[in-house]
């Protein structure tokens, strides 16, 4: 067993998307482990609190006139002229890697377990040590055409600080409603619209003294994490997927062990969107956005040996706990394969909870047919009195319902 | 998009006044003089594009009249739909009945009655609406009546579509379907305009002029489009024709010209016609010449043809994500917020600490089947038993489901006998569920089982008026062992899976569908509680006392005969399912019409099935009904998120409650103050119960019991459970909007409650150590 670093810079993410076609940043085997490093790619909302000083921030959010560290954002067009920038924005998270595991093949299962989660200390002369994070309520937030006070529509920013000095919780320190920003390149961001605009405080209006009192339990886990599909060589990061993806469900924090479906020879897994709490829904649209460091172990299942385990028959990521099994329901499943050549856009437009419930009983069926060998009528009434359903996400395109049953349930005497 | 959808419920009381003058305001309507606005459940679906407003509403009675004072634009359509409406004008009253059409002047002294419940869609559309085109402005001095038949009738039935669909209408869709609805409304404004007794020669201009136009607007692609041939065709001479434009300030070249570029433009920005070359829209309106018709584009629109339509085109793509809708004008009442807040923050928790009546009592309610009303809820049912605030009551429930297994839960127990008690000749409890009592509908039997749950009571609480609230604690829940002596002091329980369930019409293997009842014994140990499977069988025909035969589980309590079964042993081997005591219905009577289903929850409570509901665990309840009537039923031993098969693990309990009325005048600064639904508070959390219909019986009026089944989904149900959080966090909590959406995203857990009866549920669940250092 061999343990690996991997650091932040430009050569060590990519923004926007999973790719098959991006050379990986590590290669490693089943049964070794990583420290990686993540950014929240919300950093620049604050980029004296969460950028500055930071040598692994500052070079990946680097943008001038003239040198723009990490060009590509997002799975769009690469060649200009462009709306609001190279990769369009199609997808928005800034990941770490990829990650190639040894001998991995489509139809093996990746699984990886998550160790150990760290906050990313600011490093800027007045904030050194603490730790910040960011809260958009964004215009695919789910509350965004059903506002009640005005302006109508807004986005507003949240700065939150995070106290991990006894039980960990985080605190507003100000927000702002945004503004529209000018690039360095020149492009106006009317909107939040393209990831990584570093937010000019002299064009908003802080306010104070918000949520006071109110402290929010930490939840530090990782909103995107996943492989790359075989579909295309650049899929956006935002709707989550049979591989995996932007699940943003909060349960993938320390401990917890995620299984993937390999779709491409190396499996190519990335880890990004580090969140320091969110709730199931993630009903703004982003949770408390904070970079994060995380301790990774990588073991691959080969296809040959998942039958009779707990494998058998997955084709979609599942979530293992001390406690539970999770499964993910989406609005499609695998919504490129189902939508077909415009489906990273298309998607925005199917999003359905409905569809995500029935596509999680699905899944969670099949769980308890294939893997614990019940019948459907059994299956069905365990789901009635022993499973839960609830709202994963409601703001990333392809929503999500999550199944979850408790393992105390199979505890045979 | 620009669909808006309404609701009261996203508003803190004082503030529903104001939101909803907004939303009238949107169809050029507002609260007629002299009526005060009720305050109760309002809903409404908005959809509006350039210049044209549809809405559809459902609220209280209540008097509109018109938002404007000057009558200079088309007039507003308004059709009642469900109950008719009464139309007070210069003219006098008339009673307008459903489905005939109004034509309402923009401004006037008129105004409309809806005297029981406000169902209308309405339509509002100005000139902007026309591009360009001249209506020869249809002017009605007085509100006319349209009632059904020929053409009036297509408008109708237009109008009616369009509603019921504004929420699902791609935009394409809605600006084609809405601009067929202005030409409409237009033609038959020029009608009624012009059938008018005291018409003067110049509606008979307007109207001829609106033909001209309409003859106009057929022929733009014919270049020679001149004057003398459209006179001709009208048989008017082309000195009148042009006399005619002049009388609005316009001449027949100028007129034509600019419809042919307005339509241009509308082709260059749409979507669909993208695949047509600019000169080819250039020739279907008239234009010979692409360089001619590029500079008069450019002139008249200040962009050539081909930059405009590249500019709209990535319009289009930006706003992918980001729709651009702009809201309700609600400036007021985000001002009338801010000044509440700080009064707001100031709320006192519910606590151990309750003033208290001296005399506190204990009640004893048990069941049998005088005790009992079986599948409905009612506001005029007489109570069992009246008890003060204060007091605690014990109260016995059966499930309905014991008729699964009769020798394992009814048998030998006298109350269980007494409520099942069914032979040919006598059903101790003939209504079940509150559909005709000579089952006329299905024949299944009294109540046609629409609403299932066996529930006890009502219990009156003394004192308990509309708009108290009503809050009960749940002191404790213990199962009800089998008396049958063969399994004497066993816990039993049945689950079924359905064909209400969320499963029923997606199985894997045969038979499909098919029916499957679970029986579970409970052991309710106190180290770890837990369930395990006995056996189970499919359902097949039951034959009820009376001979009706029940192919599939339509009928509550019907005896299920053990001969007519095959049961299968060693299911669910090995499995131990934790239990979750708790009532899956809690009600207060609703206000409605007398018999309400018991399956659908809504407003006052009922079908709950939140397994949140158990010992330790309160609910707050709003009171609609002099005494509030409370009833509890439907227990429950566990029961996952979902209730997906249909059931839970349905099992006969007893629970212990404690009852405290909180009177209206007390309710301010408290966390269920304003309260519209059901609150439940936990140890450890508030959990707000979001429905796909918050209140149905109110939004869809006398169809609602069977609406509500229909319209069901989760989406809806997460918009509603949003709503209230963020008015619960707003209100109770005093924050911003703000404030509670970043909450909302980073600490609320939003969960699914069923997906089984009929008004689908979403749970928000807040922990109340996030407020743990609050002043």
């Amino acid at each position: 067993m061999k343990h690996f670093t991997l650091p932040v810079s430009p050569k060590t993410v990519h923004w926007g998307y999973f790719s098959k076609a991006v050379a990986p940043a590590l290669t490693l085997r089943s049964g070794d482990r990583a420290t990686i490093e993540t950014l929240t790619h919300h950093a620049n909302d604050d980029y004296e609190r969460m950028i500055q000083g930071d040598p692994g921030a500052e070079s990946v959010f680097q943008w001038t006139r003239e040198h723009k560290a990490v060009a590509r954002r997002g799975s769009g067009p690469v060649e200009g002229p462009f709306i609001r920038g190279a990769g369009e924005g199609i997808g928005v998270h800034l990941l770490t890697g990829p990650v190639a595991i040894e001998g991995a093949e489509p139809g093996d299962i990746l699984e990886v377990r998550i160790l150990d989660v760290r906050p990313r200390p600011s490093c800027s002369a007045c904030h050194a040590g603490r730790c910040f994070g960011s809260n958009v309520a964004a215009n695919w937030g789910f509350h965004y055409h059903d506002l009640i006070e005005e302006p109508k529509p807004r986005e507003v920013v949240t700065i939150f600080e995070l106290d991990t000095s006894g039980e960990p919780y985080a605190k507003a320190v100000y927000n702002y409603v945004w503004t529209p920003q000018t690039d360095p390149d020149g492009i106006v961001h009317p909107t939040i619209d393209y990831p990584g605009v570093r937010v000019d405080h002299a064009t908003i209006r802080k306010r104070e003294n918000i949520l006071a009192s109110v402290k929010v339990p930490a939840r530090l886990h990782f909103g995107t994490m996943g492989l790359a599909p075989s579909e295309a060589d650049f899929v956006s990061s935002i709707p989550p997927s049979y591989t995996g993806g932007n699940i943003d469900d909060w349960r993938i924090g320390k401990g917890a062990r995620m299984f993937y479906p390999v779709a491409v020879p190396g499996a190519y897994f990335s880890v990004g969107d580090p969140h320091a709490a969110q709730g199931d829904s993630e009903l703004g649209g982003t949770a408390i956005e904070t970079s994060l460091t995380g301790d990774f172990e990588f073991i691959l299942h080969k296809k040959a040996d998942l039958a009779g385990t707990n494998l058998e028959g997955l084709d979609h990521p599942m979530l293992e706990t001390d406690q539970a099994w999770s499964f993910y329901g989406f609005t499609y499943p695998n919504y490129l394969a189902a939508l077909g050549a415009d489906a990273q856009t298309e998607i925005a437009n199917h999003s359905s909870l409905d569809r995500a419930m029935r596509d999680a009983f699905r899944k969670l069926r099949r769980f308890l047919m294939t893997v614990h060998g019940l019948s459907e009528d059994e299956a069905i009434s365990l789901l009635s009195v022993g499973a839960d359903f609830g709202v994963t996400q409601v703001v990333d395109a392809n929503w999500g319902v999550h199944g979850t049953i408790r393992k105390n349930i199979f505890r045979c005497d | 998009m620009s669909f808006r959808p309404f609701t009261s419920e996203s508003y803190a009381q004082d503030d529903r006044p104001e939101a909803w003058r907004d939303v009238l305001a949107a169809v050029g309507l507002q609260p007629a003089t002299g009526h005060s606005f009720f305050d109760g459940h309002a809903t409404a679906s908005h959809r509006h594009a350039a210049g044209v407003a549809l809405t559809r509403l459902a609220a209280g009675a209540q008097s509109v009249g018109p938002l404007s004072q000057a009558n200079d634009d088309l007039p507003i359509a308004l059709m009642p739909v469900e109950d008719g409406m009464v139309l007070k004008s210069a003219g006098g009253h008339r009673i307008v009945p459903v489905g005939h059409l109004v034509l309402l002047p923009r401004g006037g002294d008129w105004s409309i009655a809806f005297q029981r419940d406000m169902r209308a869609i309405v339509l509002a559309a100005t000139s902007e609406a026309l591009h360009g085109r001249l209506s020869g402005k249809p002017r009605l001095g007085e509100p006319r009546v349209v009632p059904p038949g020929g053409f009036a009738e297509i408008f109708a039935r237009l109008l009616d579509a369009t509603a019921r669909t504004l929420d699902t209408l791609g935009d394409v869709e809605w600006n084609a379907v809405s601009q067929a609805l202005v030409d409409l409304l237009l033609t038959l404004a020029h009608q009624l305009a012009a059938s008018t007794s005291d018409a003067g020669s110049s509606v008979t201009q307007a109207a001829l002029l609106h033909r001209i136009c309409q003859t106009i607007e057929r022929r733009l692609d014919d270049p020679d489009l001149v004057p003398a041939r459209v006179a001709l065709a009208e048989r008017i001479s082309e000195r009148y024709l042009q006399k005619l434009f002049e009388t609005v300030g316009d001449n027949f070249t100028h007129y034509v010209r600019e419809r042919r570029l307005q339509r241009a433009w509308a082709d260059l920005s749409n979507p669909l016609e993208a695949h047509r070359s600019i000169s080819e829209i250039a020739y279907a309106y008239g234009f010979g010449d692409s360089a001619h018709f590029s500079r008069a584009f450019r002139h008249r629109f200040g962009l050539p043809p081909r930059d405009f339509r590249q500019q709209e085109a990535e319009r289009a793509t930006a706003q992918h994500g980001v729709t651009g809708q702009r809201g309700w004008p609600q400036d007021a009442l985000a001002r009338a917020h801010q000044s509440n807040a700080e009064a707001r923050s100031n709320v006192t928790r519910t606590g151990p600490g309750e003033p208290r009546t001296a005399e506190r009592r204990h009640h004893h309610l048990p069941v049998e089947a005088s005790r009992v009303h079986w599948g409905y809820f009612s506001r005029s049912l007489p109570p069992q038993i009246e008890i003060a605030s204060g007091d605690t009551i014990t109260i016995e429930t059966l499930t309905q489901h014991a008729s699964d297994a009769p020798d394992m839960m009814i048998a030998g127990d006298a109350a269980a006998e007494s409520v099942f008690g069914w032979t040919r000749d006598k059903k101790n409890v003939d209504r079940r569920g509150a559909g005709p009592m000579d089952a006329s509908v299905f024949g299944r039997g009294a109540g046609e089982g629409f609403g299932v749950h066996i529930c006890t009571g009502p219990v009156a609480v003394k004192d308990a008026q509309p708009g108290d609230v009503l809050e009960v604690r749940i002191l404790d829940i213990v199962p009800r062992a089998s008396r049958n002596p063969k399994h004497a002091g066993r816990v039993f329980g049945s689950s079924v899976a359905a064909w209400w369930g969320y499963h029923y019409n997606e199985f894997l293997g045969g038979p499909k569908p098919r029916e499957v009842v679970t029986i579970y014994e409970i052991f309710d140990d106190p180290d770890e509680p837990h369930a395990r499977a006995l056996y189970s069988y499919r359902w097949e025909p039951q034959t009820d006392p009376f001979g009706v035969v029940h192919a599939t589980y339509d009928y509550p309590g019907v005896p299920v005969a053990p001969a007519t079964i095959k049961r299968r042993h060693a299911v669910l081997d090995g499995i131990r399912i934790p239990l979750r005591p708790h009532f899956g219905v809690i009600a207060v009577a609703p206000r409605e019409v007398d018999f309400i289903d018991s399956v659908p929850p809504s407003y006052f409570g009922g079908n709950l099935d939140n397994w949140r509901l158990g010992k330790g665990s309160t609910v707050y309840l709003p009171v609609s009904v002099p005494g509030a009537l409370l009833s509890v039923g439907d227990s429950h031993a566990t029961q996952g998120d979902g209730e997906l098969s249909g059931t839970a693990i349905e099992c006969s309990m007893t629970g212990t409650f404690e009852v405290i009325l909180h009177k209206k005048a007390d309710l301010a600064g408290r966390p269920f103050a304003d309260l519209s639904y059901p609150l439940i508070e936990t140890e450890t959390d508030w959990v707000l119960t979001g429905f796909s219909h918050p209140n149905y019986l109110a939004e869809f009026g006398a169809q609602g019991q069977s609406e509500v089944y229909a319209k069901s989904s989760l989406d809806l149900a997460m918009k509603d459970a949003f709503r209230k959080m963020r008015r619960f966090l707003m209100n109770v909590k005093g924050l911003s909007e703000d404030e509670a959406i970043a909450l909302m995203s980073a600490a609320v857990d939003f969960g699914v409650t069923q997906v089984v009866d009929g008004n689908w549920g979403v749970h928000a669940i807040i922990s109340k150590r996030l407020f743990q250092d609050a002043p």
